[in-house]
């Protein structure tokens, strides 16, 4: 049907921070369909000038509540690398830890609170209450246990605390340990049912198909989130300290628009792009969650990210009780590396839920910072929406207004984007 | 008639958000108790017509003013969310520079000029730009503090924080005081109600949830000089989140 | 004495910890200081220890306390939260044990605090004799490192056995129950008598004062230039009132669930150093500067309990002066100071004779009542029936106040406005400022609240009669003033000449219109009022001017009138200047003061007007008694 269309979607709901769809068609033919952030700017990497190394953790943390963690950790690294400081393995394995906390709680949420809406035709998740009261306990007693690790990890989930340069501020005592442990061992039948839960309403996602360059971090031994190289599924392994080679930032024709690209015009971070390149790590439990989701890499529908998640949180889950088991076998002392002052620049990687993270700082002899760089997965994610959206288009411009826009809505989502922590702003322009 | 609630965020980490949905099951007694008509980050419905009004985030460009005006004039009451809102937190230590500085710095010679999504101002706090009702300090929100003001609201009487410091929440702990770590810490001129969780983690007061109105300053000072702690380091941490409230 | 070595002494606190529904705390090591924490096993004690952080006196009042449990979907259901469960203390020091001594006696003595009484009998503490000491305490110069009494058992932790003094029965009983032990050897004794003898000479500062001239010297040096010293140092933080072990002033407020049917009603430990210790709801705070509330500290401990209780409030712990980080909170070095200096022309500071009280009730479970009826009086105020719904009648005095609750919200003192009756229904004038009073003007006859009290010292009838009265009621005083003056009236013939003087603001503000009316008329009163100022449009046609202009109008005999005098903090200066002005003795003006009260009856410390709780001795003085008191006007 020769129809024409104008869609503004403002401030697209269910998801963290503000951005708007447009999408425009005349005579059932698409003339326009775009992906425009509208955040304000924070001014981040400006503000973290002159700042002394010791803020420069709490400072970046506040660039996102979700992944705050994530982001303090990446600032810790880099910041450590500047500094020259070694931090001990029980250090490594506790971070480890409580990355898992924030990958289980951010996927959690993101999979029940504003995706699982959407699969059941709802606008939120507080009429699935009505409809499937089990279902809603299940996922809020997960995000629950979630908090507990990272509270318990971290002191606060929300912009931790105990994460320090060199170490950790306190420690859980072994008691706490095995009680967390016993609370994650018996989360797995409730994962495994939300897992069901999902692969029973999986035929409500768009068979959409469309590959890409995936990128992550990769490890030999785990599935990396913490520690590891940069990996892209197209050219393989690079060091951290070369970002910017993968980063590429360039501006589109006459638009502000600002992509990355690397071996292709756009590439994929977070949850599916990990599972493309570390399914071979995951654990058992990882496993077999990827099996009832029906899951084999590589997935090239970007809307199975959601799906990549609940594979990760299962994963998480049973790596978490690993290293907690090798926790309680070496005892937890508290460890805390010295940290001396000396001029450097550091440059670190870690994942956070929705991708790849770097932050780049570059230190002076008394421990100010003098430059600050922070690429957010969400970042360079922008460019990869945008292209799917320019490829979904047409071949659901010919459906009713409603599923057009649920569509597209589902598209962004199913990203998991983080407007709020772009640091950069990108309008992307379809020319 | 149960009232009519709705969450706005501005220039934020939207953690202070988080905070409200991390109250867990607790989440099905608050919409027992409010109806919940707009709220971006988990639900798709929105309505205008809302007695309160909780905003998140810092005020930084014209199109945000705006839009805070108009909730304003929607609400009966308007609740500043988190640091960000309630005093501006990090996201006023940008103020140190001009704008066309930090524009320069993170942009370079991109083509902003004219866009309006780049048209910022020095950073401001909700009270700022409107009138604002009762506060939710801290960075995040402690979701029991919510929780208190929510069942304020909704029993009638009017949200009261803490006028003490920090220091009465980590003494009725009995958490060491984390000058005997060698650390320093603003507990003693910033409001409690956070139960002095940095300290209790082996972390000094960062002051997020904002100094008390009539803090003791100059004795502050003093005390952090008799631990040896510079000019330069105190002025940066006073800084952190009450940009320019004490010193420069 | 019985004696038990390591081994046995080990095993004895293990039974303890063995024993179900028994929890066992000690004290245990945190980083490098020592807390009272729940034991769970005898190996982590420290009898060795210099100084806990927090005193034991977490372990009888707890910093946070639920008070009463109540659900406000329904009209009244109130229940009081009592902690039962058995506890043992191990390794009380004698200065912490004496401390638990004094807070027996505050909250044990003349009216019994339920909730701390409950706690205190299920209780047993094992005290320990000191072996470190920590670098800023004086026990040995306060005669607080012995204890004689309080303890169940008083253990000395030899070098090769622990030795065991019986204080109760209940302590012969713990040691039967679960101890092997020895009876004591002469040379145990011996050994014993040694180590405490040896303590004072260990404490390396002293004092250059006895404890028992502290009230003395206090009251000489109410000027001394140290406190405004020190106070500008103080951050007002209130750490030296939590860490002390003789300090247990505390805060009451109500809480709600979000299912906004459950809630509670619970104490925190607040202290007298912060700033809105003293804030009524009006807003005033009457202890503002940081040198009025620095050195009330002093005064209360050093001067005020003494002469109340008979006890120096103070037990050298040194915890105040080890974790005062503006390092002023020393009472040793403060009195060491006072004690060698010479104040030139020093002002006495005249304290009140402490009256004792008959409060038999409950104290903190307020009782079911009604309203009855509610009359808008003005803009702000209303006056309130209220009847217990017991069906007794109050039996308060004239001038004395209840705590009127509102579950979910709070408590608030309010002046009792009817005079004395038979009936099971009282008066109270409410004007709406603060959370409470606001609450209680949306609701409706019918509705319910709590009551507790009467509390504090009323009218003393006594003094009034056969005496001329002159009755000066200055806005919302009138409402205690008027319980007085009906009751004058009922019994008219037991009084000589009745003057009423009343102002108020402005004609819109009248209170008791219909008791103004009938005051005008009666027989043998002579009535007068009078309002600030008047806006042309009003109909009144009587006194414009403030209530002093109304005195001249009136013919006093000094000697034989008794003024009662009850208005704003603002007006007493000035009428009681009048009344010096024509001669009127200090000992014939009686007044009526506002303060903060929260319990009621001199246990949570906010209504100090220096040494004199107001809701214990007032809120009714007479002049004389309180015209020196610095706080007072």
């Amino acid at each position: 049907m020769a129809r024409d269309i104008d869609i503004h979607v403002e401030h697209l709901t269910r998801v963290e921070g503000h951005g708007d769809i447009f999408f425009n068609a005349k005579e059932g033919k698409v003339e326009n369909v775009q992906w425009h952030v509208t955040e304000a700017p924070r001014f981040f990497e400006a503000m973290l000038r002159g700042k002394s190394y010791v803020h420069l953790r709490p400072i970046t943390s506040r660039i996102c509540g979700i992944c705050s963690i994530g982001h303090s950790l990446a600032s810790l690294k880099a910041t450590e690398a500047a500094l020259g400081v070694q931090v001990s393995e029980e250090t490594v394995l506790l971070r480890r830890l409580a990355l898992h906390g924030e990958n289980m709680q951010s996927h959690v949420l993101h999979i029940g609170y504003l995706v699982v809406p959407d699969l059941f035709g709802v606008g939120s998740v507080f009429p699935i209450v009505d409809v499937n009261k089990e279902a809603v306990i299940k996922i809020v007693g997960l995000h629950r246990l979630a908090n507990f690790m990272s509270d318990l990890v971290c002191g606060r989930t929300t912009h931790p605390i105990t994460l320090q340069l060199g170490g950790f501020s306190k420690v859980p005592t072994i008691a706490e340990l095995i009680d967390l442990k016993s609370r994650l061992e018996a989360s797995k039948p409730a994962i495994s049912e939300v897992a069901g839960l999902l692969a029973s309403v999986k035929g409500n996602l768009p068979d959409f198909d469309r590959e890409t360059e995936y990128i992550g971090l990769v490890d030999d031994n785990l599935y990396a989130l913490y520690d590891g190289d940069i990996g892209s599924s197209d050219t393989g392994l690079h060091p951290v300290t070369y970002y910017k080679d993968i980063t590429n930032e360039y501006v589109v024709g006459q638009s502000t628009a600002k992509f990355t690209k690397h071996a292709r015009d756009s590439y994929f971070v977070g949850a599916l792009a990990r599972f493309n390149l570390n399914e071979s790590k995951l654990n058992d439990f990882g496993r077999e969650t990827a099996e009832v989701l029906g899951m084999k890499a590589p997935v090239h529908n970007p809307f199975m990210n959601t799906y990549a998640q609940m594979v990760e949180v299962a994963d998480s889950v049973q790596d978490s009780i690993l290293i907690i088991d090798e926790l309680l076998d070496r005892g937890v002392k508290g460890d805390m590396a010295k940290v001396e002052l000396k001029p450097g620049r550091g440059i670190s990687a870690v994942e956070v839920p929705r991708g790849i993270l770097f932050h780049d700082y570059t230190i002076d002899s008394i421990g100010n910072c003098t430059k600050a760089n922070c690429i957010i997965p969400t970042n360079q994610n922008h460019a990869n929406i945008q292209k799917d959206m320019d490829e979904l288009a047409p071949r659901i411009v010919k459906l009713p207004e409603k599923d057009i826009e649920l569509a597209l809505e589902m598209l962004v989502r199913a990203y998991d984007p983080c407007i709020s922590c772009s640091t950069h702003y990108t309008k992307v322009h379809f020319v | 008639m149960k009232p009519k609630v709705a969450f706005f965020d501005f220039a934020s980490c939207e953690g202070c958000q988080l905070q409200v949905v991390n109250l867990e099951e607790k989440v099905l007694d608050l919409v027992d108790i409010v109806q919940v008509v707009s709220f971006r980050e988990a639900m798709k419905e929105h309505s205008d017509d809302y007695d309160i009004a909780f905003v998140e985030g810092s005020i930084m460009r014209p199109m945000d003013e705006e839009r805070l005006k108009k909730i304003r004039h929607n609400a009966k009451i308007l609740v500043a969310l988190g640091a960000c809102a309630c005093i501006g937190g990090v996201n006023k230590l940008r103020n140190k520079w001009s704008v066309d500085d930090v524009k320069a710095e993170v942009y370079g010679d991109a083509p902003i000029e004219g866009n309006p999504y780049f048209d910022v101002f020095p950073t401001k706090a909700v009270s700022e730009v409107v009138a604002v009702d009762a506060y939710i300090p801290g960075c995040p929100i402690n979701k029991n503090e919510f929780a208190k003001v929510v069942t304020s609201l909704a029993v009638g009487r009017k949200p009261k924080l803490p006028t003490y410091p920090v220091c009465v929440e980590c003494k009725k702990n009995e958490t060491v005081c984390v000058f005997e770590l060698g650390q320093f810490c603003l507990g003693p001129i910033t409001r409690a109600g956070c139960n002095a969780i940095c300290p209790a983690n082996g972390e000094g007061c960062d002051g997020c949830r904002g100094f008390l109105e009539d803090l003791r300053v100059n004795a502050m000072k003093d005390v952090l000089r008799q631990h040896n702690v510079t000019l330069d380091q105190m002025m940066k941490r006073f800084n952190l989140y009450n940009y320019k409230r004490e010193g420069h | 004495m019985r004696t038990m070595d390591p081994d046995a002494w080990k095993a004895f606190i293990d039974k303890l910890i063995e024993e179900p529904d028994l929890d066992v705390v000690g004290v245990k090591q945190k980083g490098k200081r020592f807390v009272f924490a729940p034991l769970d096993r005898a190996s982590e004690l420290r009898l060795d220890y210099d100084v806990t952080i927090l005193p034991p006196k977490k372990e009888l009042l707890p910093p946070n306390e639920d008070l009463l449990l109540f659900d406000i979907s329904k009209p009244f259901d109130v229940l009081a939260a009592h902690d039962e469960r058995k506890k043992v203390l191990v390794g009380v020091h004698p200065y912490d044990m004496v401390a638990i001594n004094m807070m027996d006696e505050i909250y044990l003595g003349t009216h019994v605090d339920e909730h701390y009484e409950v706690r205190r009998g299920n209780t047993l503490i094992i005290a320990s004799d000191i072996i470190s000491i920590p670098e800023k305490a004086f026990c040995g110069s306060l005669g607080t490192h012995t204890v004689e009494s309080g303890y169940d058992l008083l253990v000395t932790p030899l070098d090769d056995r622990y030795v065991l003094q019986e204080g109760t029965p209940a302590g012969s009983e713990l040691l039967e129950k679960f101890a092997e032990t020895k009876e004591a050897s002469r040379y145990d004794i011996e050994r014993v008598e040694k180590l405490r003898e040896e303590l004072p000479g260990r404490y390396q500062r002293r004092l250059h004062v006895d404890k028992y001239k502290w009230s003395e010297i206090l009251e000489e040096n109410y000027e001394h230039p140290i406190w405004e010293e020190n106070a500008r140092k103080c951050l007002t933080c209130g750490t030296c009132t939590l860490v002390c072990p003789t300090c247990v002033c505390y805060d009451v407020s109500d809480e709600v669930e979000l299912d906004l049917e459950r809630g509670k009603r619970s104490r925190t430990w607040d202290g007298c150093l912060l700033k809105e210790f003293t804030q009524v709801g009006s807003g005033e705070i009457f202890r503002e500067t940081p040198t009025n509330r620095y050195r009330h500290r002093y005064y209360r401990k050093g001067m005020y309990l003494p002469m109340r209780y008979g006890f120096v409030a103070c037990v050298g712990c040194g915890r105040c002066s080890t974790q005062c980080l503006a390092d002023i909170a020393d009472p040793l070095e403060v009195m060491n100071v006072l004690a060698s200096s010479s104040m030139e022309d020093p002002k006495k500071l005249p304290i009140p004779e402490v009256k004792v009280h008959g409060v038999k009730q409950e104290l903190l479970v307020p009782k079911a009542a009604e309203i009855t009826s509610k009359e808008q009086m003005t803009d702000i105020d209303t006056l309130y029936k209220i009847r217990l719904d017991s069906g007794q009648a109050l039996g308060h005095k004239p001038g004395q106040f209840v705590e009127l609750s509102i579950f979910g919200i709070g408590e608030a003192p309010i002046s009792i406005a009817s005079a004395p009756s038979p009936d099971a229904e009282f008066e109270l004038l409410v004007r709406k400022i603060g959370d409470v009073t606001s609450k209680l003007d949306t609701m409706a006859v019918g509705d319910k609240v709590g009551i507790r009290g009467p509390f504090g010292n009323g009218f003393n009838i006594e003094e009034l009669q056969g005496r001329n009265l002159l009755y000066i009621g200055g806005g919302f005083g009138l409402a205690p003033l008027r319980s007085l003056i009906n009751y004058s009236l009922e019994h008219r013939s037991e009084f000589k000449k009745i003057t009423v003087l009343y102002g108020c603001k402005d004609p819109t503000a009248l209170l008791f219109k219909d008791d103004l009316d009938c005051w005008g008329c009666a027989e043998g009163v002579d009535f007068k009022m009078t309002v600030d100022e008047c806006w042309g449009d009003d109909e009144w046609e009587g006194n414009v001017g403030v209530i002093t202009t109304l005195i001249p109008e009136v013919d006093i005999d000094p000697d034989t009138t008794m003024a009662i005098v009850v208005g704003p903090p603002v007006m007493y200066k000035f009428v009681i200047r009048e009344l010096k002005n024509r001669g009127v003795p200090d000992e014939n003006i009686i007044v009526s003061l506002e303060r903060r009260m929260k319990c009621g009856v001199g246990k949570c410390g906010h209504c100090q007007i220096n040494g004199v709780y107001v809701c214990l001795e007032g809120p009714v003085f007479n002049y004389a008694d309180i015209k020196d008191l610095p706080e007072a006007f």
